[in-house]
């Protein structure tokens, strides 16, 4: 039977109205856009998440993730990458994304407690089974013939906060001489052969190429090859000084208001801060803001005196100025260590 | 027994001889002798020999310990260079993600972005024609060196589904915008263009000039709108097999590229179907292309239309007093086929263009035809673009370019009442010109064509003033195009 032209426009129209319905009542999507050692920690809290959004609200949510050097993946959300969330390595990349971009407010870190950063970790060395260099602090990197592996600090949140931990060691030793920790940073530097773009690639240099006798990690890295090498091929090693490193996390407000995804992007984020939340964190060797979550892997963590930035560099801002702008100290080292 | 033993121990000997080749087997005796020359005598040994050798066997172990750790050096340093090295490898590959590559080759200089949303082409379009007149050489055919095109091309696409074009001429001392347009290519099915671009009425006059058989295109591109500015809807449909065209103009005057401006509230509307039914797998029809142009509009305003001879002299001049005035129509049945190393391309111009003298309109019909005939002497394959030779001119190595003939048959006329209602006088204009034009080609690679044509022109019709002595000329080109 042939169908009425009338009965075929209303079907037309039907099916106009009816697909951007059907297409709202699908999965709510988010982009997490992340550092580089973060994957295997937010495959989990994506998990976990997803669950509890669907238990409240009755709506599935998928959360991509894309991973890093933090300072790489600041960059191409200022490009344009549709970041919903930004789980970056330190405040001043996402400070970059609200200066250039201004797709955050200027103030997004006091919107969270504890400077947005809902986990924390530190900058550790990963060495050979045995330790056969017999590396033990800060002063046996810089010996020669130590082959230190490390990320590069103009592209790696992860490296920036090594290079900061490496410089406060040195300060410290030399009762604050700045020149003194310079030198100290330089010959530091002038043992790494390899610098990779990011902490992931560092550790494959490590782990899975055999370069180097002690790699310059995240302790959540560092703990994660543990894992994955096993013991019989990799030590950790805690210094007697580090830095506190705090990653922080930001929703990007314009690029999660244009996808209407502003509600579940802050949920997500302050998800972090839950009790589940920092359980997945310190599951994965991040070092809880909670304390009954930190009470209770207290013995994960080695005890280390940690210096903050805010205290030795006066923040990022002066930080990176100085050490990590083009022409910056770094730059100068990296070139005479060369 | 003695036998048994011998042959059980010649078994065992085989079977060692099968696993060990004679080499080792020797390299173990001698070994083994050594050893026993090297023991024997430390047995012996006194307690300061004996020390000696301590010191010596740890001198040894030193070396065997510098050895090992030179060999650990090696090995990473070894390691350090291949890990740069793919580095350096993943760095490049994230480049090429992020960075535009630019290239230049035979289809000119590119710049393009990862994914190639992005394109821009520098290109150029260059012709020098040497025209010979042979004849009186009085009025404006006097032999010449002409910068005939002198044509920089951008081209390129933006935002992934819009190309573009601009495309100015300097050449023959004069600076006019030839393309400037915009192309939305979203719908595989409608193309829409906007800008100023060859509307879609004569067949050779959409053949890029640079492909082109003969120098100048022939008599029937005389009645056509060579640019105007409008809008455009166009594309392939059918796998190719058809190509369609439909537009709205400001309209121009013949053979015209028009002021950029419209010059009444009138528009143009061309429309063209063009038709090439066989797949280039389908037979020996698969070179056949045939269509139909046309286009209607009004030429209140417009400048009169001036026609030119092959010879690119205008023949033809209106009375004075005359205006372009009321409707014109341009009917355009084209045709081409190719076949192999053969060309045949015929096109027919049928025009009725309205004019005006002393408050008098009258509609003049102007015909024009054309058919050419073309082979590739050195094997290339004839087509509507042009041929890419096998071996480009490289006469040390052999390659001698592509080579063509060509030969072109041409008619041009205006009805007889263009006379009768004073629009022109018989005794300055010819309404009837007869053109041949015989050529030669010679591709030396993709961009550079050296062409020699001998072309006369016959004109008629006119009282016996206007139908002056035969044009004929010999018009050598150079011509270097990429795009």
């Amino acid at each position: 039977m042939a169908m009425k032209p009338t009965t075929h426009w209303m079907r037309f129209a039907v099916a106009l109205l009816a697909g951007p319905v059907m297409f709202a009542a699908g999965p709510v999507k988010l982009l997490n856009v992340s550092y580089d050692p973060t994957r295997e920690l937010y495959q989990d809290i994506n998990a976990a998440f997803a669950r509890q959004w669907k238990a409240k609200t009755g709506v599935d949510v998928e959360i991509s993730q894309s991973h890093g050097g933090s300072g790489k993946q600041a960059r191409s959300v200022i490009d344009g990458l549709q970041a919903d969330v930004v789980t970056l390595a330190l405040a001043y990349d996402i400070d970059s994304i609200a200066e250039h971009a201004h797709l955050l407010p200027a103030n997004w870190q006091t919107r969270l407690p504890n400077n947005s950063a809902p986990y924390t970790s530190t900058i550790v060395f990963l060495v050979r089974h045995g330790n056969p260099k017999h590396i033990g602090d800060w002063d046996d990197l810089v010996r020669p013939g130590v082959s230190v592996i490390a990320p590069n600090p103009k592209s790696s949140g992860g490296a920036r906060w090594a290079y900061l931990a490496a410089w406060g060691y040195g300060l410290k030793k030399n009762n604050g001489d700045d020149k003194k920790a310079q030198q100290f940073v330089t010959r530091l530097y002038r043992n790494v052969p390899v610098l990779d773009s990011g902490a992931r690639g560092s550790t494959t240099t490590f782990a899975q190429r055999g370069i180097g006798d002690v790699l310059l990690d995240w302790e959540n890295e560092a703990f994660l090859a543990l894992d994955e090498l096993g013991k019989d091929k990799v030590e950790v090693v805690t210094p007697s000084v580090s830095i506190l490193a705090e990653p922080p996390v930001a929703v990007v407000d314009r690029v999660a208001a244009k996808h209407g995804t502003t509600q579940v992007a802050k949920a997500y984020i302050e998800f972090l801060y839950s009790g589940e939340g920092q359980e997945i964190g310190a599951r994965h060797f991040y070092r809880p803001r909670s304390p009954e979550v930190a009470a209770k892997y207290a013995s994960r963590f080695a005890h280390v005196q940690l210096f903050t930035i805010d205290e030795v560099f006066g923040g990022w801002q002066k930080a990176q100025k100085r050490h990590f702008d083009d022409g910056g100290v770094f730059d100068q080292i990296y070139l005479e260590g060369k | 027994m003695f036998h048994r033993r011998f042959y059980e121990a010649r078994a065992k000997g085989r079977a060692a001889r099968a696993f060990f080749p004679p080499r080792i087997a020797r390299g173990a005796m001698w070994f083994g002798l050594a050893l026993t020359v090297l023991l024997v005598p430390a047995w012996a040994q006194s307690p300061d020999q004996q020390t000696a050798t301590q010191a010596a066997a740890q001198t040894t172990d030193q070396k065997l310990e510098q050895l090992q750790q030179k060999v650990d050096e090696l090995d990473q340093a070894v390691k350090v260079a291949q890990r740069k090295q793919e580095l350096a490898e993943e760095a490049a590959a994230e480049k090429a993600k992020t960075e535009a590559t630019v290239t230049a080759d035979t289809s000119g200089f590119t710049i393009r972005s990862p994914g190639g949303n992005y394109l821009l082409k520098i290109g150029a379009d260059l012709q020098l024609d040497n025209r010979t007149y042979f004849g009186t050489g009085a009025g404006s055919d006097i032999d010449s060196l002409v910068a005939r095109r002198v044509r920089p091309t951008f081209s390129g696409t933006i935002y992934k589904y819009i190309d573009f074009m601009f495309r100015p001429d300097f050449g023959q001392g004069t600076t006019a915008i030839y393309d400037a347009y915009a192309q939305l290519n979203y719908l595989a099915w409608a193309n829409l263009r906007v800008g100023k671009f060859k509307p879609p009425v004569g067949l050779e006059r959409l053949q890029s000039d640079d492909d082109t058989t003969f120098n100048e295109r022939g008599l029937p591109s005389d009645l056509g709108p060579q640019r105007d500015i409008g809008y455009q809807l166009s594309a392939d449909l059918f796998k190719r097999r058809a190509n369609y065209a439909v537009g709205v103009f400001n309209g121009v005057p013949d053979a015209s590229i028009g002021t950029d401006t419209a010059v009444s509230d009138h528009r143009d509307y061309a429309a063209r179907i063009f038709l090439t039914p066989f797949l280039p797998d389908e037979g020996v029809l698969q070179g056949l292309g045939f269509g139909f142009g046309a286009s209607g509009g009004n030429t209140d305003g417009e400048a009169l239309p001036a026609f030119k001879t092959f010879g690119q002299q205008p023949f033809f001049t209106f009375a004075s007093g005359v205006t372009a005035a009321g409707h014109r129509t341009r009917l355009d049945p084209q045709a081409y086929y190719y076949l192999g190393s053969f060309g045949l391309l015929a096109e027919y111009a049928l025009n009725e263009e309205g004019f005006q003298k002393s408050g008098v309109r009258r509609e003049i019909a102007f015909r024009a035809y054309q058919a050419e005939v073309s082979y590739i002497l050195t094997g290339e394959k004839k087509s509507f673009a042009s041929p890419t030779p096998r071996k480009p001119f490289d006469p040390l190595h052999g390659g001698w370019g592509a080579w063509e003939l060509a030969a072109r048959v041409g008619d041009w006329e205006a009805e007889k009442g263009i006379y009768s209602y004073g629009l022109a006088s018989s005794s300055t204009s010819p309404r009837h010109l007869h053109e041949w034009v015989g050529g030669v080609n010679c591709y030396l690679n993709r961009l550079f064509k050296v062409a020699a044509d001998y072309g006369k022109t016959d004109f008629g019709g006119g009282a016996v003033n206007s139908n002056k002595l035969p044009e004929r000329i010999i018009l050598l080109r150079f011509q270097i195009n990429f795009i």
